[in-house]
């Protein structure tokens, strides 16, 4: 459903990304992780059409994102990290705009409204001003909003960031719900979530693919251990990059030795 | 269609959401109103003063061009750098949306407003017009009207379209209203040191060229279309609307 074929992204002469493939099959829910200004976030902007990548190609549904950069959109639910929203417009007005935005007609945009509305559990705010709303319901209505044309893909940067526990469990619990229906990439840092909601992981470092497959076989890759001591040892060490430079050798496999 | 449609009805409404369009507003109709009443004044003058022009005396006055000065940059300063301020340009670019819908619903949106701003002013024009309050004919000729209006819609397209381009360029919303002013400012002020002028040099030509004042004092107020007017508008609005398109297509690339 998504495919990544040797993607890079130049900032000026930073290297961002460099040359991230990867393949996401239908109804998938795949974990993306990595540490902080490792690429994730940039990837997963060029996926959406918010950036263009410098090389490398990147398609949804078969529709690549630079050619045909309407057609994959419409196929894509995206939710940005931190969850921008215009804060002077009442939920439901701010979805039935957000519908009409993604081409819904008149009709379909009351019904996907109250469905989004019942589904993300918004409808006890749903005449509130998004300004006065807190943090968590705040990222139910960017997840609501990726949901309104009811796209095969979903991506989702970081839904879990900055909310509380309780929260955190909603949300896991949504997104796992939604993973039935969508195929689903997901970012995150926390990885007891990964490994509650996912089915795969890919991680990535420093611009590159690091680690990738499902949950089983990562783990099993590197010595049944749990996720966190095998993404501390992909990501942790200043090493691995340099040693990845030796040619063949994918930095997740050296380390892995 | 849709996406633009739904685009231009937010922006539009957003105008009603903040202080900002009724502070505009008011200081419009304030600076308008007063203006009519020096006309009204001229008008009804006695003695040998008065006005040929009464519009004239109401666009083609140095103090309504101060004013309107402010007037397009503080409408278009929120479009672009607000949404980039805040990043909800990002979930804007990700919709299924072209990048000239998007800049094409901002630019009607608020080119709506700037109509609605005027809308007001029509309640002068049975004075103006002298009509005739039996039959609601026009007693005085109504060119001078008609193209006045004509000519504050496209000169205010052209100052829209400019703050419009200016807004896509930077992430703060004041930063964009000064430098529309500043750019807006070129097309205002020169006509301020007419008197110094020697009326057949090349600098009063090329002053007379771009001065939007000059333009209304001369011809628009007077019922005269000019086509050298209308098409320097309209390619200023032209370029600016294509210059905002690349603006934002750019923005993917960085």
């Amino acid at each position: 459903m998504i495919v990544v074929e040797n993607l890079y992204k130049y900032y000026g002469e930073y290297p961002a990304v460099r040359g991230v493939s990867f393949e996401v099959p239908k109804g998938r829910v795949v974990g993306f992780l990595g540490p902080n200004g490792a690429g994730k976030s940039t990837t997963m902007r060029i996926l959406a059409g918010y950036l263009t990548a410098t090389s490398g190609k990147a398609s949804i549904d078969g529709r690549d994102v630079f050619w045909d950069p309407i057609e994959a959109r419409r196929r894509i639910g995206y939710m940005p990290e931190s969850c921008p929203l215009y804060t002077d417009m009442k939920v439901t007005e701010y979805l039935k705009f957000r519908a009409g935005l993604k081409g819904l007609g008149w009709g379909t945009r009351r019904k996907r409204v109250e469905y989004v509305l019942e589904r993300c559990w918004l409808k006890d705010v749903r005449k509130q001003i998004v300004g006065t709303l807190s943090k968590g319901y705040r990222q139910r209505v960017g997840l609501a909003d990726s949901l309104l044309a009811d796209p095969p893909v979903l991506i989702l940067d970081e839904p879990t960031a900055g909310l509380d526990p309780t929260q955190i469990r909603e949300t896991r619990k949504l997104i796992r719900e939604l993973g039935q229906q969508h195929t689903m990439l997901l970012s995150t840092h926390i990885l007891s979530e990964v490994e509650a909601a996912c089915d795969s992981v890919i991680i990535i470092y420093q611009g590159q693919v690091a680690a990738e497959g499902s949950l089983a076989a990562v783990r099993d890759r590197y010595g049944n251990q749990n996720l966190e001591d095998i993404f501390v040892r992909l990501t942790g060490q200043e090493g691995v990059y340099s040693a990845s430079a030796s040619p063949g050798d994918q930095p997740g496999l050296y380390i892995g030795r | 269609m849709r996406p633009t449609l739904a685009l231009i009805k937010r922006e539009f409404t957003a105008y009603f959401f903040s202080p900002i369009g009724f502070v505009t507003l008011a200081v419009f109709l304030l600076v308008t109103g007063r203006l009519f009443g020096v006309t009204m004044n001229l008008l009804t003058e006695p003695g040998p003063r008065g006005t040929e022009f009464p519009m004239q005396s109401l666009l083609g006055d140095e103090k309504f061009w101060l004013v309107f000065l402010f007037i397009p940059p503080l409408l278009t300063m929120r479009l672009l750098a607000e949404e980039r301020g805040s990043g909800t340009l990002e979930s804007l670019m990700t919709a299924p949306i072209r990048d000239w819908q998007v800049v094409a619903g901002k630019y009607i949106a608020c080119l709506m407003f700037y109509v609605v701003l005027w809308l007001p002013t029509l309640a002068y024009l049975p004075v103006l017009l002298d009509m005739d309050p039996q039959t609601w004919q026009p007693r005085i000729d109504c060119w001078p009207v008609l193209t006045s209006y004509l000519g504050a819609f496209l000169a205010g397209a052209m100052f829209l379209a400019i703050g419009l381009f200016v807004s896509s360029l930077v992430k703060s919303q004041l930063v964009a209203a000064m430098i529309a002013m500043l750019l807006s400012l070129v097309f205002v002020v020169a006509a301020f040191w007419r008197p110094d002028y020697d009326t057949g040099s090349l600098t009063t030509k090329l002053v007379t060229f771009i001065s939007v004042p000059e333009h209304f004092r001369r011809d628009f107020t007077r019922g005269i279309l000019d086509t050298r007017h209308i098409v320097l508008y309209a390619t200023i609005t032209l370029l600016c609307l294509f210059l905002t398109v690349r603006s934002l297509e750019a923005r993917r690339l960085r």
